[in-house]
């Protein structure tokens, strides 16, 4: 009987003849001349091939079906083209790119200080000090996080005649904002660490933080020159817990809490994370008030507009100082604590360089793929809407269904993405198995997922219609957070941790900014007054949906065990 | 049970120590040149090769996986080989795979398989 033999089989099995080579002599020899490794352009292929890819895929997964998503909604539902798609494919590829090398760059670069930092530091200071290293890194970790830059991306299109104060933030004071965020996030975590130390617990936090953050929506909501604001406001919340600040601020807060509470509370990671939602938007709106009783001169910026931008304001470059004005003084900052502080030694110098090197190309490349990609990607989608429910000037035929029905297919639409974004984020996946093992399997791995996802939906969906129809920020807001504060006084505590944090954890970089982009386009194309306020509901969303869920499963835990009792007496 | 444990002899055990991830390459090589079975478990670990790579070494991942293979003797080279050119052992800082000759060893063996080679004393 004929059998089959690969050619290449064959010659792989013939060709080797082993020669023999004593390792004691190997040893002797590398011993008497050490010497770099020379590596063939074949073993560099074999080892930068699957380093590259698998990180590679891992952004694409992420990227590629909310893209798709958009275009095929623009292509199929609203017939129309997507406008410059060359640059926009070229955006999106320095996205994917940007995120691969910037994750990468803060896992070797950074995260290796913040866990050394986290485990010696708590032994060696006070606590003062060590809440004082805390509240700098959480300032300093928000300005490194890559959504912050959509903030100012967003900020372009906003027009500054109907909204001047939102304006003022956005462009010629931008500075101020994204310091503004900052420190909220220093304070969160400072709160946070507080937390650890006397062991309050999360829902009396929530409580004493919701109040002054909703009473003051309240203030703003009577300016109408402030009003505005309060949109970018709640927004800021969202666009802050990303991947930078999430595992840097954690690693810290599990090696202060390991060293400083009583006993390993397996809950004790939580937190951190909802608080740094909530204090941005309360920095934001004193920033606001602030600026309106300082009496900024709200239009003395219209003449530098005109002026000719120095060499260091123009793309490219003004990416690359922005990147290494993000990265570097976070990097400095964690080397000297490390260096002069805990005096301890920095290891492997030459991995740490190339990975801040890393993460400062990544973000560079990022935030071109962000202005050429993700931005107008997401400013065409949403300014296309409309065209399904109104008469559109660039669109043929429009409105191209019944009022109504086009209303419906736009809101169908954003939760679709809402829901379709948050499903496929992999903190979600994960903090769904932490879930499953810390409720005895009560609350599965798919419900927290489905339950968060249908929150978000429902929350980008109800933003949709904010900016279509215009409805002010507050009467959405305000309601919101009372119904979500009633629900956490009457919810227990470990349902309140896992609902307040899954709204941080499912706003990613790529989704901040294209939720941005698309309000803001979608505000442009209705003439709504800003487009601000969809990651706001988009983050309200899943702690109702959640806290919710939870309350079900309870209920149905009694049910189930007063059947059980009743049938054991019947 | 008054019947004799059968204890095999002339086997070898291949070990493949590979990064996270490769190990079903490796099991897949070795069946082709005629292993039996394998089995895999997780270590981390990082080698003399891996440490003169400077900053290349970022690309080696310290998440290993390990490979037992016993094998007859006669097979065992030809395993050992195939293994080397899969895993691409050549290329520092993939792992490396080494041999060692067992006394004996004893699982399940066939009883008809037994009955027709009569019994070796």
């Amino acid at each position: 009987m004929a059998k089959k033999l690969r050619y290449g089989d064959y010659l792989g099995a013939v060709r080797h003849r082993q020669r023999k080579l004593s390792y004691n002599e190997v040893v002797a020899h590398t011993r008497l001349s050490p010497r770099k490794t020379r590596l063939r352009m074949l073993d560099l292929y074999r080892l930068l091939g699957p380093y590259v890819g698998v990180r590679f895929v891992e952004q694409l997964v992420a990227v590629v079906p909310l893209a798709a998503f958009l275009v095929v909604f623009e292509f199929g539902v609203l017939h129309s083209e997507v406008h410059g798609w060359e640059s926009i494919f070229l955006g999106m590829t320095a996205v994917i790119c940007g995120l691969m090398l910037f994750m990468e760059g803060v896992k070797r670069g950074l995260m290796p200080f913040s866990e050394n930092i986290g485990y010696t530091m708590p032994g060696k200071f006070s606590t003062p000090k060590v809440l004082g290293v805390a509240f700098v890194l959480g300032v300093m970790a928000t300005l490194a996080e890559p959504a912050i830059g959509a903030l100012k991306a967003a900020g372009s299109l906003v027009s500054r005649d109907a909204t001047p104060y939102l304006h003022l933030m956005l462009n010629d004071r931008s500075d101020f904002l994204v310091l503004a965020v900052g420190f909220g996030v220093g304070l969160a975590v400072l709160t946070g660490m507080l937390r650890f130390i006397f062991g309050w617990r999360l829902k009396s936090l929530i409580i004493a933080t919701l109040v002054p953050a909703l009473s003051m929506t309240l203030l703003l909501s009577v300016d109408n020159r402030l009003e505005p604001i309060i949109g970018l406001a709640w927004d800021c919340g969202a666009v802050t817990t990303g991947p930078v600040t999430v595992p840097l601020v954690l690693a810290i807060g599990i090696g202060v809490s390991a060293a400083t509470s009583r006993g390993d509370n397996p809950l004790s990671g939580f937190g951190i994370v909802t608080l740094a939602s909530l204090f941005p938007p309360i920095a934001v709106m004193s920033l606001g008030l602030a600026l309106s009783w300082g009496n900024f001169p709200v239009l003395e910026a219209a003449s530098s507009l005109a002026v000719e931008p120095a060499w260091f304001e123009r793309a490219p470059f003004d990416d690359i100082i922005a990147a290494l004005r993000a990265i570097l003084p976070l990097t400095l900052f964690l080397w000297l604590v490390q260096h002069w502080w805990l005096k301890s030694p920095v290891k492997e110098g030459k991995i740490l360089v190339y990975g801040i090197t890393l993460a400062v190309m990544g973000m560079m490349i990022f935030n071109v793929g962000l202005d050429y990609g993700l931005t107008p990607l997401g400013g065409q989608a949403g300014g296309m809407v409309p065209a399904a429910f109104a008469q559109f000037s660039s669109v043929q035929g429009s409105p191209l269904y019944p009022y109504w029905a086009g209303i419906g297919i736009a809101l169908a639409f954003a939760l679709l993405l809402g829901f379709g974004a948050t499903v496929a984020e992999p903190a979600l996946n994960a903090m769904g198995v932490t879930v499953q093992n810390l409720t005895d399997g009560a609350f599965t791995k798919k419900r927290l997922i489905h339950a968060v996802a249908a929150g978000v939906g429902l929350g980008v969906a109800l933003g949709v219609a904010k900016v279509i129809f215009s409805i002010p920020m507050v009467m959405l807001i305000i309601p919101a957070y009372l119904l979500t504060l009633a629900l956490t006084v009457i919810s227990s505590e470990e349902y309140v941790n896992l609902a307040w944090d899954s709204a941080g954890v499912t706003t990613g970089p790529v989704t901040v900014p294209l939720v941005l982009a698309l309000g803001l386009g979608l505000g442009k194309a209705v003439g709504a007054q800003d487009g601000f306020g969809i990651l706001a509901m988009a983050s309200v969303g899943p702690i109702l949906s959640v806290l919710l869920t939870g309350m079900w499963i309870r209920w149905r835990v009694k049910q189930t065990s007063a059947i059980v009792e009743r049938m054991n007496h019947g | 049970m008054n019947e004799d444990i059968i204890v095999l002899t002339d086997v070898v055990l291949i070990t493949v120590i590979v990064q996270r991830g490769v190990a079903d390459t490796v099991v897949r090589a070795a069946q082709k040149a005629g292993a039996q079975g394998a089995t895999i478990f997780y270590a981390r670990g990082t080698g003399v090769r891996q440490r003169h790579l400077g900053v290349l070494g970022v690309a080696v991942n310290a998440e290993k996986e390990v490979v037992y293979i016993v094998a007859s003797s006669d097979q065992a080279d030809r395993i050992f080989e195939r293994i080397f050119v899969a895993a691409k052992l050549d290329t520092p800082g993939m792992g490396m795979i080494y041999m060692t000759h067992l006394e004996k060893m004893a699982t399940h063996v066939p009883h008809d398989l037994i009955a027709r080679m009569g019994n070796h004393e």
